[in-house]
């Protein structure tokens, strides 16, 4: 893994903190996302492309109640990431959605987690109730690891993988990946017509 | 309500939902955010802050941006029940701080979710996606046309950035003051904002600004070839086909990104046979 990639990591697991953890500037949408991570591998355009794609893919996905919709920084992180070494976007975008669907499955079963931790944590901050900030700090610290090591392995896994199966992947299913990415925004506008549908005061 | 406790309900509310947990969901970050009120209120009396936090671990949900109304309300609350007189005027309070507490926090995400994921989020999509077609960022292209300025890749994410936490931040800071200094006549500051009007014409132009993607969108998909090629043809029927299968899918209530999964697979069984 090149310094480069590794520092995608790094930035895209602070970025994702922002998702639900941390602040929720939306500097994690896939439009905030896809150009900032893009300054890393230096291609612009493939930052603003993957971005608007991946946040027009999930947008009809809400995270109401305790629903995890899929990230769209991960997805923009894993599709940089393998564009930058050498995959064709279209592959990389595939590989990316399913890699952030995967991602949220992780958070999911963190959050799953936390619970058998609930109770002592409780304990703990009803003894001493400055240890309330330890138990965010240890939370937030917890879920930064856990995306970092999770996106590096993904993308070193990925990378492995693809520059391996790339040159025999046959030219019509190149096609037809290729044909099913360029739906994807068409599929994603039309999409948000419903999201705005209003009742008549 | 003071402007220094103002400001660390503020930052304290940014994270609520750390150490989200489906047991009692924002429990631990609402005992973070509301930490330094308590610690003031009960500097005098320690032996009652373990009944105190207990209460505020007990389960507790809402939407993030909208949470600011419950913390300053929460606030106020905590002032009376500490300056309680009598244990029946005590017990009176803390029970009906639990009603509020439920209360709120439900009404509040209701309108959280209509306004902040409903509409906002889909509305600066569409505020970054419009501006950068106009400036002839077009992401349509694959493959990728040449590297555009980067200057202009960076203005719409920062106007899609600047539009939704305008509204963000200013609901979240007054928020905390108006559900701080507002009673139960006014809902607890709730009704010092006209959501359902601002929802209602925040659609409206969500949905005039959608048409108007799809068409500039349309416009900058095809606009390198003449109306009579076959390339032009095809293109424009297959956008619409396109259109016409995410209406069907969202009529099924298949979220787009299983389309596109299921897409990729369909797409490769027709190549090959």
């Amino acid at each position: 893994m090149t310094p480069e990639i590794a520092l995608l990591c790094f930035v895209a697991a602070l970025l994702e903190l922002d998702t639900t953890y941390a602040g929720q500037f939306q500097l994690s949408r896939g439009i905030m996302a896809g150009p900032l991570l893009s300054l890393i591998t230096g291609d612009w355009m493939a930052g603003v492309q993957v971005g608007v794609f991946s946040e027009l893919l999930f947008a009809d996905i809400s995270p109401l109640g305790g629903f995890l919709p899929p990230s769209t920084t991960i997805c923009c992180a894993i599709s940089l990431a393998l564009y930058a070494a050498g995959i064709p976007l279209h592959l990389a975008f595939f590989i990316a959605v399913i890699g952030s669907i995967l991602v949220a499955h992780v958070e999911k079963w963190m959050r799953k987690t936390r619970v058998k931790s609930l109770a002592r944590w409780e304990q703990r901050v009803l003894q001493k109730p400055n240890y309330i900030n330890r138990v965010i700090l240890k939370n937030l610290l917890t879920s930064f690891l856990m995306n970092f090591l999770l996106l590096s392995f993904y993308i070193w896994a990925g990378i492995q993988l693809l520059t391996q199966l790339v040159p025999l992947v046959p030219h019509r299913a190149d096609i037809a990946c290729q044909f099913a990415y360029m739906a994807v925004p068409w599929l994603g506008l039309a999409a948000l017509l419903p999201e705005f549908r209003f009742k008549r005061k | 309500m003071k402007k220094r406790q103002q400001l660390q309900l503020f930052v304290r509310s940014l994270f609520l939902q750390t150490g989200w947990n489906y047991t009692k969901f924002q429990n631990l970050g609402l005992a973070f955010a509301m930490w330094p009120v308590l610690a003031r209120l009960y500097r005098n009396d320690k032996d009652a802050l373990p009944s105190v936090l207990n209460r505020y671990l007990e389960v507790f949900n809402t939407q993030p941006y909208m949470a600011s109304f419950c913390l300053g309300t929460f606030a106020r609350q905590e002032e009376l029940i500490a300056q309680a007189n009598t244990l029946t005027e005590f017990n009176e309070r803390i029970t009906e701080w639990g009603g509020l507490k439920r209360a709120l926090s439900i009404t509040a995400a209701s309108i959280g979710d209509r306004l902040f994921w409903g509409t906002l989020k889909p509305f600066t999509l569409l505020v970054a996606l419009v501006i950068w077609l106009v400036m002839g960022v077009n992401f349509f292209d694959i493959p990728l046309s040449q590297n555009p300025n980067l200057g202009k890749v960076l203005a719409a994410a920062a106007a899609a950035f600047c539009v939704f936490n305008g509204v963000a931040l200013f609901v979240r800071w007054q928020g905390l003051r108006l559900s701080y200094e507002s009673d139960g006549a006014h809902c607890y500051g709730l009704t010092c904002f006209h959501w359902n009007e601002t929802i209602y014409h925040a659609k409206k132009w969500g949905l005039i600004s959608t048409i108007l993607t799809i068409l500039l969108g349309f416009y900058c998909y095809l606009k390198a070839f003449s109306p009579l090629q076959i390339h032009f043809l095809t293109r424009a029927v297959l956008v619409i086909s396109f259109i016409m299968i995410s209406f069907i899918a969202r009529r099924l209530r298949i979220p787009t990104m299983y389309l596109y999964l299921g897409a990729v697979v369909v797409l490769n069984l027709v190549c090959y046979f």
